[in-house]
C-alpha cells in the first residue's frame, strides 16, 4: 500500500473513530435522569413553562429527529449553543481551554526540561549513584497523584513564597509574570509524574543506543566522547521520547482536571463537570467531541511521525 | 521471539525459572525488596483492618471534631468528624487495593481477548476490533466515569468500571501485537495442522506465550488504577463520600488545609508508598521476565 493511501485510510478511520464517540456521548448523556429543562426553571416550575422550554431546546422532539438535526449541525461546523447561557459551544469551550492549555504546556515543558538531562545522565552513569537518584525520583514522581503534588505545593512554596498565588488563574493577556506565577504550582503538579515517565523512557532510550554499532564505530574512530554522545546518541535517542511525549500531552487532561480544582482555576475540567452535572447537552457534546479530535489526530501524527523517522516500519498490516 | 517451551515447567504459562530469576532479581535489588516489602504489608494492613484497626473507622468522637489534631491516641490525626485516620485508612486501603485489582482484572479479561482474537485472525476481523478499541481509546476514562456516576450514582462499581473501560485498550494493543509475533511460529502452525479449534488454540498455544509482558502491564496499570481511583475520590466523583477512601479522605481534607494539614498529607503518602511499591515490583518483573519498553495511558 502506498503511503499516500495509507495515510487516507488512516484519516477516514479517524473519522469513523470521532463519530462513534460522538454518537455515543449523545446516547449516554440523554440516559442521565432528569430533565434539563426542569434544572433551567427550578423545582417548583409549572408543567406549560417545562414544555415551553423543552420545545425551544428541540428537546420535545423524538431522539432521532434530535440525532439527525444534530449531525446535521454538525457537518456545518455548528457544534449548538450552551443551553444555559445561549453561548456557543466552541467559544465557551475556548474560553476555558486558556488555563487548561498553559497547565499543560508549562507542565510539559517542566517535564521535559527535568527528565531528558536526567534520563541521560540516568543512562551514561549507569549503575553509579546518579543512575540511583535519578531512578528513585522518577519512580517517585510516577507514583504521585497530580492532585497531590499540588496539595503539598501550596502547603510549602505557596505559603512560603507569597509572590505565588496560590489560588485562580491570570489569563497571559494580563502579562507574562501574572500568567506564569499562577500557572508555575499546578503545571509542576501536573508536569512531575511526567517527567517521571520521560526520564525512564530517555534512560531506556539511550541505553538501547549506546549498545548500537554505530556508536561502537564512532568511539572506535576516536571522536570525542561528547561529541559521540550528543551528536549521535541523543539524536537517535530522543525520537521515540518526543513522539510518546507528544501522546502524554493529550493523556494529560486528567491529571489537569483535579488539579484545576485543588488552585480554584476555572479550566476545561471544571466545565465539563459542571455542564454534565446540569446537562448541558451541547458543551458535553462538543466537548467530547474536542477531545476525541485532539486525541485521535495526535496518534495518527505521532505514527506518521514515526514511520517518516522509521522508514522500516511498514504502512498497510498493522495500526 | 517467542520460543515454545515445550515441557518445561510453568506457572500461568510462565517458565518456572523465569519465577527463581524474579527471586534473584527481588533478592539482589533494594528497589525490588522494597517495592514487594511494602505491597506485602500495605495487603496485609487492608485484610487485616477489622483485626488491626485501633478505632471503629465509623466511630465519631465529639469532643474532638472541632480540634482535629495528632494525638499519642490518634497519631495519624483525625478527621473532621473526630473519627480516627489511621483506622479509616486500613478500612480505605481495602476498598483503594479492590478497586484496583478488580477494574485492571476486568480490562485485562476484555482487553485481552479482544487483542488475541484481533491479533488471531487478523484481516478484517483485526480491523474491526482495533478500531473499537480506538474509539475506548478515544473516550476520556475521566468522562466515563462522570458520566456512570450521573447516570447510576456515586459507587464502586462505577469507579471499577470506568477505570477497567479506560484499561481495555491497553491490553488489546499489547496483546494483539505480542499474539501477531507468535501466530506465525511453527508450534501454531503444528497446532493447526493438527486440527485444533481456533479457541483451543488461541488459548493453549497463544496466550501462554504472551503472558510475560501481560503481567508486567497488570502489575504497572494496578499502579496507575489507584492513582486514578483516587482521582475520581478526590473530584467526588468516586465513591460514596461516606466511604473511606484514600482518594476520598484526602479530598475532605482539603477544606481543613489551613489548620489539619495531616488529612490531606497522610492519605497521599499511603498512596505515594503503596503506588512506589507496585511500580518498582513491576520494574523488577519487568526485568526477570526481560520485558521491553514501557508506556501506555497513566
Amino acid at each position: 500500500m502506498g503511503i499516500q493511501r495509507y495515510v487516507a485510510k488512516r484519516t477516514l478511520q479517524a473519522i469513523l473513530v470521532i463519530y462513534v464517540v460522538a454518537t455515543a456521548v449523545f446516547v449516554a448523556i440523554r440516559s442521565i435522569p432528569g430533565d434539563p429543562a426542569r434544572l433551567i426553571l427550578g423545582g417548583d416550575a409549572d408543567a406549560d413553562a417545562i414544555a415551553a422550554v423543552r420545545a425551544e431546546l428541540g428537546l420535545d422532539e423524538p431522539i432521532y429527529v434530535q440525532y439527525a438535526r444534530w449531525m446535521a449541525d454538525l457537518a456545518r461546523g455548528d457544534f449548538g449553543a450552551s443551553i444555559y447561557t445561549g453561548e456557543p459551544v466552541l467559544a465557551r469551550i475556548a474560553g476555558a481551554a486558556e488555563p487548561t492549555l498553559s497547565i499543560g504546556l508549562v507542565g510539559i515543558s517542566i517535564a521535559i526540561l527535568i527528565a531528558i538531562p536526567a534520563g541521560i545522565v540516568s543512562a551514561t552513569r549507569r549503575d553509579q549513584w546518579e543512575d540511583y537518584v535519578a531512578t528513585g525520583v522518577a519512580f517517585l514522581g510516577i507514583s504521585m497523584p497530580s492532585f497531590w503534588i499540588g496539595i503539598v505545593l501550596l502547603l510549602t512554596v505557596g505559603t512560603a513564597v507569597p509572590a505565588i498565588p496560590s489560588y485562580g488563574y491570570a489569563s497571559i493577556s494580563e502579562g507574562v509574570v501574572p500568567w506564569l506565577s499562577h500557572v508555575i504550582l499546578p503545571a509542576t503538579a501536573v508536569g512531575l509524574p511526567y517527567a517521571g515517565i520521560i526520564t525512564r523512557m530517555t534512560r531506556s532510550s539511550m541505553l538501547e543506543v549506546l549498545g548500537e554499532d554505530y556508536m561502537q564505530t564512532a568511539r572506535a574512530k576516536g571522536l570525542p566522547p561528547r561529541l559521540i554522545l550528543f551528536k549521535h546518541g541523543l539524536q537517535n535517542a530522543l525520537m521515540p521520547v518526543v513522539t510518546v511525549a507528544g501522546i502524554l500531552f493529550a493523556l494529560l487532561l486528567g491529571g489537569i482536571v483535579a488539579v484545576e480544582m485543588v488552585f480554584g482555576i476555572q479550566g476545561f475540567g471544571r466545565l465539563l463537570i459542571r455542564s454534565i452535572e446540569r446537562q448541558d447537552f451541547p458543551i458535553v457534546q462538543g466537548s467530547v467531541i474536542v477531545i476525541s479530535i485532539i486525541f485521535v489526530f495526535m496518534n495518527l501524527f505521532v505514527d506518521m511521525l514515526y514511520m517518516s523517522i522509521n522508514p522500516k516500519i511498514k504502512y498497510g498490516g498493522g495500526a | 521471539m517467542s520460543t515454545d517451551y515445550g515441557d518445561a515447567d510453568t506457572f500461568l504459562g510462565v517458565r518456572l525459572d523465569r519465577f527463581a530469576r524474579l527471586r534473584e532479581t527481588v533478592a539482589g535489588d533494594y528497589k525490588a525488596t522494597f517495592g514487594l516489602t511494602t505491597v506485602v504489608l500495605f495487603v496485609l494492613a487492608a485484610v487485616f483492618a477489622p483485626e488491626l484497626a485501633p478505632y471503629d473507622p465509623m466511630a465519631q468522637e465529639y469532643a474532638i471534631m472541632q480540634a482535629p489534631s495528632l494525638s499519642s491516641a490518634h497519631p495519624l490525626g483525625t478527621d473532621s468528624f473526630g473519627r480516627d485516620l489511621l483506622a479509616r485508612m486500613m478500612f480505605g486501603a481495602r476498598i483503594s487495593l479492590g478497586v484496583s485489582l478488580g477494574a485492571v482484572t476486568i480490562g485485562a479479561v476484555v482487553g485481552v481477548s479482544l487483542g488475541v482474537v484481533a491479533g488471531y485472525f487478523g484481516g478484517w476481523v483485526d480491523d474491526a476490533l482495533m478500531r473499537f478499541v480506538d474509539v475506548l481509546w478515544a473516550f476520556p476514562w475521566l468522562l466515563i466515569a462522570i458520566m456512570l456516576v450521573a447516570v447510576f450514582g456515586q459507587g464502586v462499581w462505577n469507579v471499577v468500571a470506568a477505570i477497567a473501560f479506560a484499561y481495555i485498550d491497553d491490553f488489546a494493543r499489547l496483546a494483539r501485537g505480542e499474539v501477531l509475533s507468535i501466530r506465525e511460529e511453527e508450534f501454531v502452525l503444528a497446532a493447526k495442522n493438527v486440527g485444533l479449534g481456533d479457541v483451543q488454540i488461541m488459548v493453549e498455544e497463544v496466550l501462554p506465550n504472551a503472558v510475560a509482558p501481560l503481567i508486567v502491564q497488570f502489575t504497572v496499570l494496578v499502579a496507575r488504577a489507584m492513582l486514578a481511583e483516587s482521582t475520581l475520590s478526590f473530584l467526588g466523583i468516586g465513591v460514596k463520600p461516606t466511604t473511606p477512601t484514600w482518594g476520598a479522605l484526602l479530598g475532605q481534607g482539603r477544606s481543613l488545609i489551613g489548620q489539619a494539614w495531616w488529612i490531606s498529607i497522610i492519605p497521599g503518602i499511603a498512596i505515594v508508598i503503596t503506588v512506589l511499591g507496585i511500580n518498582l515490583f513491576g520494574d523488577a518483573l519487568r526485568d526477570a521476565f526481560d520485558v521491553r519498553g514501557e508506556g501506555g495511558s497513566p
